[in-house]
């Protein structure tokens, strides 16, 4: 199998002075496969995509992005960073960050305008993009008169209209009602497959199952246990060391109370 | 004229020729910071630059108790320069203040070169020099930092302030038409200085201070790294820029050529001193040795011709000739503006409900409304009128040609017939006459027309109407409603381009009229985040209000105000990041590349060639009046 991604012992620091938001992480992503990164608030998640997309560089260790290093001098070389960026895409969690062009359209032809794509090509897969994430009702709007569920799905759109082999996904559920959250998961579900990985960073265990084949749980910038889906979910104790479950204490219509470990799916 | 009508220069205040010098004059600013902020901050600018964008034209709508019990807002411009530096700050501020101009209506578009070159680089560079003397070396959490700040923003405002009654009270030196009414601002300096200065010197200057002061003690607590030096490493740097000064070097020697060379400042003489031997002497001996032309040049003598009342002995008409009618005259004339600014700030405030929340619920109303006309201008933009088909192109440039014809021309008839034609342009593109009323029209007349009222009195000319202290005369009358005539016509003519167009329509025209492609990257983003940063703004506002109960006290009010301020000034740093890197991971390397698609039809052509032909008509009817 060939690896998309190689990490060892890489250590990130936001500042010199707090505790590393990354700490001796190593992993290995292999190709075609769909992760989910695991962890409650501030674990690490969102600072190791970051990292794997190139925006932050390592204090220490390494990354090897398909058996070539990955670091800021090889990003300021055009030719590397161009198939870099038109390879992996990323979707980040707050879409307000994310849309900073005037319309919708614009917002979609953003990536491919910068990494030099011919005019012609970009206007048609432009098109072709909002009409597969149903959004071609909306292209003259600005984002900012947008749904949450609206702008998530532009956010997304922005993205794969690269067609990217490799999709980075912060939270992609965080504040959306449960419409807005099975249209992303399903358009999510749809376009994996055909060789392209998968990274989704995510606190919701509801998700898991959906959307991967394998998880790394993290846990103050470390990784703390990794292993297929259903694996992750049954080690119950681990999960609520880490912030991911807590104790659920509940009335049921028969009067009777009970506790039990919070997670979706649950059984009774 | 949507948020604040008392803050900017607008349209028809300032002669064609000022407004294109004070542009020159901001160029050059515009440029080195642009050349400067590329240098150090490669890919990081575009985002920095709009979100302090942003950040400026919220804070320009906090509303501010200040002791004595009047209210205030300030423009943030000091805040942005000791945060981000002199460059960044030059930018960053003439962002939010074209915006206001172009979309907003706040501020003449034909003044955008003038409200820039005051506030944004007058205030920027007069904030930052004070608060660095003051500051120097100082750590950061010592309270000298907040008196530089504080001293920083009541500076900067003033000077501000003072450069645009400098402006203004050019006008009626300059220009006149043939019964000697002004063409423009009517205020000689004697009048415009004090009735501007005397405002900020009170309050507005202290508004300035009590929230540049406010916020630099909120960041020494919350975010010192924001006042560190490092943290926008080489921006904040005022290094020297030798094509930049070189450039003003050259302006100041072409500036006063080309403006005050027919007849002001030290060339207040008349046209006899050119040819009477003593008083050529006297001048020559005034210039340094340099002796006049022999001949009376052509300009002046041309100019002289239109200038019916002497400047040399401006006077009221009823204190006759005296030589202390001059002083009067100014101080009256200082005083009536300056109730009828009073009178206007009283009435605004009576319309309000409840006095203990009252600032807020201002600053809320005012970002409410903020809200509604982006929206209904969204709304009209869309709908199927006559100039919503047009290419914004053509509209951009065909619109802004009329206001300045509106500007250019010295008879009443003829801007009254360019309104005429503003207004039925209006009505074929379906614009709603109510809101029409409520954001141009009347705001304008109430602001305008009480500033040109007391022009009426105290314009010398013969006397029309009333006696004594009210005499009316002819020239004040035209005078005042040249003033208004052209502001409500420019005001008219660009809201027409913002109303039967889309924003990114507009950001789109602009790029394919050459503005640069950073700028209108800029502009755009700026745009969008002013209404991420006010719903921001509005939830802590609205958070603050949920949790008070009775009467605030005024303190209070203010430091819950700047606590906002400082809350989204770290809120703009923290935001203009993440964009950086959502940017980033999308492929921008600094360089914005922009899709241009429009197809100018024929019958754009048509509207080009109509809205030359309406301005050329318009200036040969004008033109025609001198003959």
């Amino acid at each position: 199998m060939n690896a998309v991604f190689e990490l060892s012992g890489v250590t990130y620091r936001y500042d010199a002075a707090d505790a590393p938001a990354l700490n001796d992480i190593s992993l290995r992503i292999e190709q075609g496969k769909r992760i989910a990164l695991l962890g409650a608030n501030g674990s690490g998640k969102s600072t190791l995509l970051r990292t794997l997309d190139g925006l932050f560089f390592p204090a220490s260790g390494s990354i090897r992005f398909r058996g070539q290093t990955l670091d800021r001098s090889q990003l300021e070389q055009d030719s590397f960073a161009f198939d870099f960026r038109r390879c992996v895409g990323m979707v980040f969690q707050n879409p307000d960050m994310q849309l900073f062009n005037p319309t919708v359209f614009d917002e979609i032809a953003f990536a491919p305008l910068q990494l030099g794509l011919p005019k012609d090509e970009v206007i048609r897969r432009v098109k072709n993009t909002l009409e597969r994430m149903e959004l071609s009702q909306l292209q003259a709007r600005p984002p900012h008169r947008l749904s949450g569920g609206e702008k998530k799905r532009v956010a997304l759109a922005s993205v794969l209209v690269l067609d990217p082999e490799v999709l980075l996904f912060d939270e992609p559920t965080a504040g959306l009602d449960p419409r807005s959250e099975s249209q992303i998961i399903d358009m999510l579900i749809g376009w994996g497959g055909e060789g392209r990985t998968v990274i989704t960073a995510t606190h919701d265990l509801g998700l898991v199952e959906d959307i991967a084949d394998y998880c790394f749980v993290m846990e103050e910038g470390r990784i703390a246990a990794e292993g297929d889906p259903a694996a992750v979910l049954r080690d119950l104790e681990m999960l609520r060391r880490v912030n991911l479950i807590h104790e659920h204490r509940h009335r049921h219509e028969t009067g009777e109370v009970h506790s039990h470990p919070h997670r979706r799916p649950h059984r009774h | 004229m949507v948020l604040r009508p008392l803050m900017h220069i607008p349209d028809g205040y300032l002669s064609p020729a000022t407004c294109a010098t004070l542009y020159a004059g901001a160029a050059p600013f515009w440029y080195t910071s642009l050349r400067k902020m590329r240098r150090v901050l490669h890919s990081r600018m575009v985002p920095l630059v709009s979100l302090f964008a942003a950040f400026s034209f919220i804070i320009m709508m906090f509303n501010l108790p200040l002791p004595g019990g009047t209210t205030a807002h300030a423009t943030g411009v000091a805040i942005a320069a000791i945060v981000l530096g002199p460059w960044a700050s030059i930018l960053a501020v003439s962002t939010a203040l074209t915006i206001q101009a172009l979309f907003f209506g706040d501020g003449g578009v034909t003044a955008i070169g003038a409200n820039c070159f005051n506030i944004a680089v007058v205030g920027s560079i007069s904030a930052y020099a004070v608060y660095r003397v003051i500051a120097a070396g100082s750590p950061v959490a010592s309270p000298r930092r907040v008196v530089a700040a504080i001293l920083g923003g009541y500076v900067s405002i003033n000077l501000a302030a003072l450069v645009t009654s400098l402006e203004l009270g050019l006008q009626p030196l300059l220009y006149r038409d043939a019964s000697g009414a002004p063409l423009y601002a009517p205020y000689p300096w004697a009048i415009a200085i004090p009735a501007i200065m005397i405002g900020h010197l009170l309050v507005a200057g202290v508004a300035e201070a009590v929230v540049s002061g406010g916020v630099v003690a909120y960041l020494q607590r919350a975010e010192p790294h924001l006042l560190q030096p490092e943290t926008l490493a080489g921006v904040r740097e005022w290094s020297s820029a030798k094509a930049l000064w070189a450039t003003l070097a050259l302006l100041a020697i072409l500036a006063p050529l080309g403006l005050l060379a027919v007849g002001s400042a030290w060339g207040e003489w008349s046209l006899e001193d050119f040819v009477t031997p003593d008083s050529r002497a006297a001048i020559a001996n005034a210039s340094g040795g340099a002796a006049l032309p022999a001949q009376v040049p052509a300009g002046m003598d041309r100019l002289a011709q239109r200038w019916k009342a002497p400047l040399s002995d401006y006077t009221v008409p009823f204190f006759g000739d005296e030589r202390g009618g001059y002083v009067i005259a100014a101080f009256t004339g200082a005083l009536l503006v300056i109730l009828l600014a009073g009178a206007i700030a009283f009435f605004s405030r009576r319309r309000s409900t409840q006095e203990s929340t009252y600032f807020l619920e201002k600053t809320i109303a005012g970002f409410l409304r903020a809200l509604e006309y982006a929206s209904s201008a969204e709304q009209m933009a869309a709908s199927k009128g006559l100039l919503q088909k047009v290419d914004p192109r053509v509209k951009l440039a065909g619109l802004f040609g009329l206001i300045v014809v509106a500007a250019t021309v010295s008879r009443l008839g003829v801007i009254a017939a360019l309104f005429g034609v503003a207004f039925f342009l209006a009505i074929l593109s379906h614009l709603s006459f109510v809101k029409l009323a409520a954001w141009v029209w009347a705001p304008v007349l109430l602001f305008t027309g009480l500033i040109a009222l007391p022009a009426m009195v105290l314009t010398p000319g013969d006397v029309v109407a009333g006696g004594g202290i009210f005499s009316v005369t002819a020239s004040g009358v035209r005078g005042a409603a040249f003033l208004i005539l052209r502001a409500e016509t420019a005001a008219t003519l660009s809201a027409l381009l913002v109303l039967t167009t889309p924003w990114p329509w507009v950001l789109k025209a602009l790029r394919s009229l050459q503005c640069p492609a950073v700028l209108v990257a800029i502009l755009g983003m700026a745009y969008r985040y002013i209404f991420v940063i006010l719903q921001n703004a509005l939830d802590i506002l609205e958070s603050r209000r949920s949790r008070t109960v009775g009467p605030l006290a005024a303190t209070e009010v203010r430091r819950s105000m700047t606590t906002a301020a400082g809350v989204l000034l770290s809120k703009s740093v923290q935001m203009s990041g993440e964009v950086h890197l959502a940017m980033q991971a999308r492929g921008y390397r600094g360089d914005v590349h922009v899709l241009t698609g429009f197809r100018t039809r024929s019958a754009d052509w048509v509207w080009l060639a109509g809205f030359a032909a309406v301005a050329v008509f318009a200036l040969w009817l004008s033109a025609g009046g001198h003959a």
